[in-house]
């Protein structure tokens, strides 16, 4: 499905760098046997009245040298062009781009069309979502480059009810009153002001789904068991490391390992990830869904980590007894992977 | 004469300042980023989760025993957080884990 062969429209743009980047890693992650990426200006001399064909060039050049940076080794594999296209026509319409575009990626064989979302030779006017369409109906497969690291995140606000709008105030009300320390007429009114306060602004999104009061009392009821296996753990591991830290020849061989953890859903892998971090010897770096990227510092740390305590450990608290009998990492076959160091 | 609580508060605070102090030494004798953040964020929880422990038995069963339970939870909950944020913002600007191959010349 992905192409090796991108056709790439430039023109000046704050996300030119990065879109360049993302042409080329296209390319090279698609491994085609004649990779290659045509960078084009399409140019037009009644457009830009009084412009010099020297920004042109130079902006191309640009390109390619950014373009050869990001090759690197594979260099030799892709072939980079650049091109000024529609020199001499009449360029208005998002139509008209997408017409010398696709004559030129028909002329060239190329597939593909990798769109820079700040993408407009014509000043002002938005043309990259017609542009997009039109370039489709010509037969092309559209990419528009990302402006950023892609993130996806679930929805922070989210439905709640009377249940929730009511716990809430009333853990905010307890709360409030615990950390004051008195139960004075004032302090109930200001308790109750702040806590409907609070529970108006949050109740929506503190809980991830509809409460059901004996599930969280399950649940609560597992964590305080939880917190103590963890706080347990806490000490033996920082013995360990306190050992390495003030061991004379510092015994540490530092490596990033990653692996996939077998908890679902955001708070569990939440809780798994921050027990990692608290358990000294792994650090987690990123996590990705269910893939962990964790950095240890000692074998033993890496040995911990894939026997599974606390993976099990943190099914028990959320999924109940059954589920901490899934295997360990290690017994799934993750250690493999622990070649993986810090890639981008 | 030492009561069982003060001792048990000597104790606990001996702890504290131990693993304070490992987790300063690790600071300096690590040798990356990613290595010092270990020692800055977790021999640390131990260091302050024991203070606050001697801070509870200290006022007993009161209400500050309350409050410095609250504070270790909350400290169990930041501190890995900021230590994760730390490290993957490193790992997002591309900085390379130190490795033992790329060492042994460790002064």
């Amino acid at each position: 499905m992905t192409s090796g062969r991108l056709l790439v429209p430039v023109s000046e743009s704050v996300a030119l760098r990065n879109t360049v980047a993302y042409a080329v890693r296209h390319v090279v992650e698609s491994k085609a046997a004649e990779g290659a990426v045509h960078f084009v200006y399409p140019y037009s001399p009644q457009m830009v009245t009084g412009m010099d064909t020297s920004g042109v060039d130079e902006l191309l050049e640009r390109v390619e040298v950014w373009a050869d940076d990001d090759l690197g080794d594979d260099a030799g594999a892709v072939d980079v062009q650049t091109a000024v296209i529609g020199a001499g026509e009449y360029l208005f319409s998002p139509g008209d781009y997408a017409d010398v575009l696709a004559e030129y990626g028909e002329r060239e064989d190329l597939e593909t069309v990798v769109l820079d979302p700040e993408f407009s030779p014509s000043g002002t006017t938005p043309l990259l979502p017609p542009l997009e369409a039109e370039l489709e109906r010509a037969g092309f497969e559209v990419l528009e480059a990302p402006v950023e690291r892609p993130t996806r995140r679930a929805r922070l606000v989210r439905g709640g009810n009377v249940g929730q709008f009511l716990l809430v105030a009333a853990l905010s009300f307890g709360f409030y009153l615990l950390i004051g320390g008195s139960l004075s007429t004032f302090d109930l009114v200001t308790g109750g002001l702040s806590g409907v306060i609070v529970a108006t602004v949050l109740w929506r999104v503190c809980f991830s789904g509809p409460v059901r009061p004996g599930r969280l009392l399950k649940r609560i009821g597992r964590m305080s068991v939880y917190t103590f296996y963890l706080v347990w753990e806490i000490v033996i591991a920082n013995l360990q490391i306190a050992y390495v830290v003030l061991h004379p020849r510092l015994p540490i061989d530092p490596k990033m390992v990653e692996f996939d953890a077998a908890v679902w859903s955001e708070i569990p892998v939440t809780t798994l990830a921050n027990s990692i971090t608290l358990t000294p010897g792994t650090l987690t770096v990123d996590v990705d869904s269910q893939s962990f990227t964790v950095h240890s510092l000692t074998a033993g740390a890496r040995d911990d980590l894939f026997s599974g305590g606390l993976e099990r450990a943190v099914r028990f608290v959320f999924y109940g007894r059954a589920a901490a009998r899934i295997p360990s990492p290690r017994e799934r076959g993750e250690e493999g992977s622990d070649d993986g160091g810090a890639e981008s | 004469m030492v009561t069982i609580t003060e001792g048990a508060v000597v104790a606990l605070l001996a702890g504290g300042v131990f693993f304070g102090l490992v987790a300063a030494v690790g600071l300096l004798r690590l040798p990356d980023l990613y290595t010092r953040t270990h020692a800055a964020s977790k021999t640390d929880t131990l260091g302050a989760g024991l203070t606050l422990a001697a801070v509870a038995v200290v006022y007993d069963a009161g209400l500050p025993t309350v409050k410095a339970g609250l504070l270790l939870v909350f400290l169990l909950i930041t501190n890995p957080t900021a230590a994760h944020a730390i490290a993957r913002a490193a790992a997002d600007q591309g900085i390379e884990p130190w490795t033992a191959e790329d060492g042994g010349d460790e002064q």
